[in-house]
């Protein structure tokens, strides 16, 4: 039988980080993947990640997955594509269906790295051609490059419906609006923002009552929920969609631990039905581990450094790796995944919600309902500072672990400090110089560069700006406020699209001098749009 | 939690609800009542239930309706869905052809 | 706290469930104890689904005779659910002299029981299942064969013991019985519950060797792990029961349109298992490799799942049902050898005679538990 020191299920971001870890230290690597590209979801993913500069934050995640791949191919792992594992046998013996036969492996040590699935809602009409899953929407747009529809009603206000959402809006989709049964929304504030300033309303404590059509979606009931999660009478609202998205959340896929004999539990905080496990990932069978999602829900970048954890320690299982290098190491990599679980979005905060910020500012009740801060309620936070001349105003306003934007700027202006989570605040004692890196690195596109009074009464504000057609200099449109609504008429004063960017345009409007602090997005005239 | 299961414990009466012909099973076509009624024929487990019934022995073999026939049965059985224990996972993790399931290469290079 | 009822049956699989259902007719009150959460989980889950009376021992060939007349065809009526009995027949195949041999010696002997099978060619094999492979050149036929859904007729025979008023309690082990007065009537449980009856039927399957034992009693017999697999559904092709002489495969096409097959893949009595029933990795592929040569129509359809399980194994490959006279009270019935789905009717109809201390219609004598003798 074909043997390997090492097995990875998997080829997304846990899977070949761990199969990069373990490779370095010498061992024998495969990767069998059932996919016929590599990189899980990452490929999916155009968006900038958060985090710390260490661990790829402001890195696109297919960009991300472009790097794992050639680490991995540097480091020597041998990733195998279309290779559906069937089983996980006694022995860790991995039965993988590749091409017209079924072939057998066995691994000294076995890495598990399924990723997960989406979750499903029913509601009447739930199997009308047209109700698809947020998944299925990001592999159509980012993968085929087709729209999934053209107007869109978006089920769950976790980053995955708030970042597709925001996809949608990219791919030329409407998204009439964002439902979620829960009374506030779940994903981080930054993404819900970016999307109410599109104008994208949101409908918090809301369900799905039913899908019209008749062969397939034609429109979506809505209804309000009361506490005991009962559509409350009267409060119906309809809107005519050709797609409802769902993004409900995610379970592990699993299945193989359970075949596989490992003790397992239903765990609530970690999504579902994962393997119980020790220290390092490793299951009840020995010398069988997990990363990523299968171990409970996560980010792309907790898994990938959970994926290291479980790389490192099977190497030293194998004696690849001596005891006390595999204590600094882990050490090193539990540090950058502590840092990663901190914060108001922590698993252990899960269900929670906080009043104040780790600074003891506010936390906004309306970013919470509706998806973006009041006018009233922005000057409270440490990122926003009334100064003379061009300043970033940072309207991070929650704790996440993020903090490219305090390496960005040249000039020192942002201030993060060492815990990852704090809350950007602005340094009114260095200068601006108004470069723009701050509002490309911010993954959650949440600074702008405002100068209150750029002369003959108007304010100059520099936005990101990820849509295409990109507008030109000397158009004229509209500003929009951060609930999307239309506020005033603005003019493009320049669009930058350098390459250290990103992709992210940075876009400077010129919009009359007290619309300063409230337009946050700009939008060409109908006319021009279409 | 303990695993004793009598079962002539009482359920209560079988009430019918408005979304009982609302398809949970996509595959092989189960609605929720008829879930709900094999609770109340005695399938207190999910493994009875997908036997009795077919849920999740479809072409996604559960992946799609695994977790919302567990909530139904939950419910019926006034448990709380973590109490109930997932089906048993069974090879092939994707469904495979017999010619190709025949065709090993065991040892091979 | 002590439970008690006329009857305590430990096993809910296919033969305790169908005795607590003609024991609940009969009036009689009934305790089914289950260790697994699962009613059946044991080999009424893990088989193909015969209901056959060619290939069987002699001993087992009254009881299989019995349930195909009077049972099998009005089950489904009589328990008000459908469990999938088609009797359209069992064919059993060979490709060779050797098979034919094999298949000519089991025909002979059930001819000389009364059981109508014959010998035929490959050519009038193929004119009833017009799919098999131009390999096949001879096969037995049974025409009164036939097959049924496994896991439908053992949670049928639940549902409906059920709503009789048999009370059944799953997840709780047995650990032992326990005689008063040099009769057995305690059974007591992992959870330190106490059931107590006049009557104690064992059918836990293997399970039943060690529990016999805490009364003195042996069945020698072992387990073996059997597989089967099934494929997704299929457009409606043939409903006759299939095997091989060489007992590579057996199985049909259900009711839902997949095919259930069962088979070995000759490392049965040495396979290994983490404690719970294992499927092999190299036995799921070579049950398809057989398949496709007597059926090379189905090399394309999918498999779906895979599932193994234990099978308790008699000494002579013949079920022990039996009263034991050392110990008053208990009735066996286990060490089924993979052959007890078939005859599950008749068994629950004959168990539930014993234990209402009534005469048995089909005689029990030949599956006595002290039939085993040394060899020489």
């Amino acid at each position: 039988m074909k043997r390997y020191d090492l097995i990875v299920v998997g080829a997304g971001p846990a899977g070949l980080s761990a199969a990069i870890e373990a490779a370095k230290r010498g061992l024998s690597v495969v990767v069998f993947d059932e996919n016929a590209k590599p990189g899980g979801q990452l490929f999916k993913q155009i968006h900038k990640f958060f985090g710390s500069k260490e661990h790829k934050a402001k890195i696109r995640g297919f960009k991300i997955g472009e790097e794992l791949l050639e680490e991995a191919s540097g480091a020597g792992v041998e990733v195998v594509l279309n290779a559906v594992v069937t089983g996980l046998y006694l022995d860790k013996e991995v039965v993988v269906k590749l091409g017209g036969e079924i072939v057998h492996y066995k691994g000294d040590a076995v890495i598990v790295a399924t990723g997960a699935s989406e979750n499903m809602v029913t509601f009447d009409g739930w199997t009308l051609p047209g109700v698809i899953g947020a998944g299925a929407a990001q592999t159509m747009m980012n993968l085929h490059h087709i729209q999934p529809g053209s107007k869109i009603l978006m089920l769950g206000s976790g980053n995955v419906g708030l970042v597709v959402s925001f996809q949608l809006l990219q791919a030329g989709c409407e998204v009439v609006a964002l439902v979620d049964a829960a009374p506030r929304i779940g994903g981080y504030g930054v993404h819900a923002a970016k999307i109410a300033r599109c104008g994208v309303p949101f409908y918090l404590s809301h369900t799905i009552i039913k899908a019209d059509g008749d062969n397939r979606v034609t429109g979506v009931t809505i209804g309000e929920v009361d506490q005991t999660w009962s559509v409350i009478p009267g409060t119906e609202k309809q809107f005519e969609v050709d797609t409802i998205c769902l993004a409900v959340g995610l379970s592990p896929m699993s299945q193989l631990l359970k075949m596989a004999g490992c003790a397992m539990e239903e765990n609530p905080g970690k999504g579902g039905l994962v393997p119980v496990c020790g220290e390092f990932g490793e299951t009840s069978v020995p010398g069988l581990f997990v990363a990523g999602d299968v171990s409970g829900i996560e980010e792309a970048s907790s898994a990938m450094i959970e994926g290291r954890v479980a790389g490192a320690a099977a190497a030293r299982r194998l004696g690849f790796m001596e005891e006390t290098e595999l204590g600094a190491r882990l050490e090193e990599l539990e540090t950058a995944l502590s840092s990663l679980r901190q914060g108001m979005f922590a698993p252990r905060n899960k269900g929670k919600t906080p009043i104040h910020t780790d600074e003891g500012c506010p936390i906004s009740s309306n970013l919470l309902k509706k998806g973006y801060l009041t006018d009233d309620e922005v000057p409270a936070y440490p990122g926003v500072k009334s100064v003379k001349g061009i300043h970033p105003v940072i309207e991070c306003t929650q704790n996440i672990p993020c903090n490219p934007c305090q390496d960005a700027c040249p000039k020192q202006c942002i201030k993060i400090g060492a815990n990852i989570t704090a809350l950007p605040a602005v340094d009114e004692n260095s200068v601006c110089i108004g470069c723009g890196m701050c509002v490309a690195a911010c993954s959650g596109q949440s600074i702008f560069l405002v100068d209150e009074d750029a002369g003959e009464g108007c304010a100059s504000i520099v936005i990101p700006y990820e849509f295409v057609p990109l507008p030109a200099p000397g158009q004229r449109g509209i500003a929009l406020d951060r609930s999307g609504a239309e506020l005033c008429p603005a003019e493009v004063v320049s669009v930058k699209s350098a390459q250290a960017f990103d992709h992210t345009n940075l876009l400077t409007m010129k919009v009359p001098r007290e619309m300063g602090m409230r337009a946050r997005f700009f939008k060409l005239p109908k006319e021009v749009r279409a | 939690m303990s695993r004793i299961n009598d079962r002539s414990r009482p359920l209560g009466q079988f009430v019918p609800l408005p979304d009982d012909d609302r398809i949970i099973c996509r595959c092989e076509e189960i609605t929720k009542g008829e879930i709900r009624r094999a609770v109340h024929d005695g399938m207190f487990t999910l493994t009875e239930v997908r036997r009795y019934l077919r849920t999740g022995m479809g072409l996604c073999q559960g992946q799609t309706c695994a977790r919302l026939v567990r909530d139904i049965v939950a419910r019926e059985l006034g448990v709380s869905p973590l109490e109930l224990e997932a089906a048993a996972s069974r090879a092939p993790m994707r469904p495979v052809e017999m010619k190709i399931l025949a065709n090993e290469t065991k040892g091979a290079d | 706290m002590t439970a008690c009822a006329d009857v305590i049956i430990i096993g809910s699989g296919v033969i305790g469930s169908s005795a607590a259902y003609y024991l609940a007719q009969k009036g009689r009150s009934v305790i089914v104890l289950e260790k697994n959460e699962v009613i059946g989980n044991g080999g009424s889950s893990r088989n193909g689904g015969g209901v056959r009376q060619s290939g069987r021992d002699k001993r087992e060939l009254p009881f299989i005779m019995h349930a195909v007349k009077h049972i099998w065809p009005t089950l489904s009526e009589e328990l008000g659910m459908d469990v999938e009995y088609y009797q359209k027949g069992n064919l059993r195949l060979g490709k060779n002299e050797d098979h034919a041999r094999i298949l000519t010696g089991l025909t002979n002997s059930a001819s000389a029981c009364g059981l109508d099978v014959s010998m035929i060619s490959g050519e009038e094999a193929r004119q009833i299942c017009p799919y098999l492979s131009e390999e096949v050149t001879v096969a037995s036929w049974c025409p009164t064969d036939g097959h049924a859904n496994p896991m439908l007729t053992t949670l049928a025979y639940y549902k409906r013991a059920r709503q009789l008023g048999v009370r059944f309690v799953s997840g709780d082990g047995v650990i032992g019985i326990r005689k008063l007065r040099g009769v057995a009537r305690q059974v007591i449980t992992e959870s330190g519950a106490v059931y107590e009856g006049e009557r104690i039927i064992l059918a836990a399957g293997y399970e039943s060797r060690a529990i016999a034992a805490t009364c003195g009693i042996d069945v020698p017999m072992t387990r073996a792990l059997l597989e089967v697999l099934v494929t997704e559904a299929q457009p409606p092709m043939f409903y006759q029961m299939l095997g091989t002489a060489m007992a590579d495969f057996y199985g049909h096409q259900s009711t839902h349109g997949s095919f259930v097959f069962g088979g070995s893949s000759g490392f049965e009595d040495t396979n290994k298992d983490n404690g719970t029933p294992t499927a092999s990795s190299i036995t799921a592929s070579c049950i398809c490799r057989g398949i496709i040569k007597y059926f090379p129509i189905l090399e394309n359809a999918k498999i779906v799942r895979t599932w193994a399980g234990w099978i308790d194994q008699c000494a002579d490959h013949v079920p022990v049902v039996s009263f034991v006279e050392e110990v008053p009270g208990l009735i066996l019935a286990c060490g089924f050898s993979g052959h007890g789905f078939g005859i599950s009717p008749a068994m629950g109809l004959t168990l539930a005679e014993m234990a209402a201390q009534e005469s048995t219609t089909i005689g029990i004598d030949a599956l006595r538990y002290d039939r085993f003798k040394a060899k020489i």
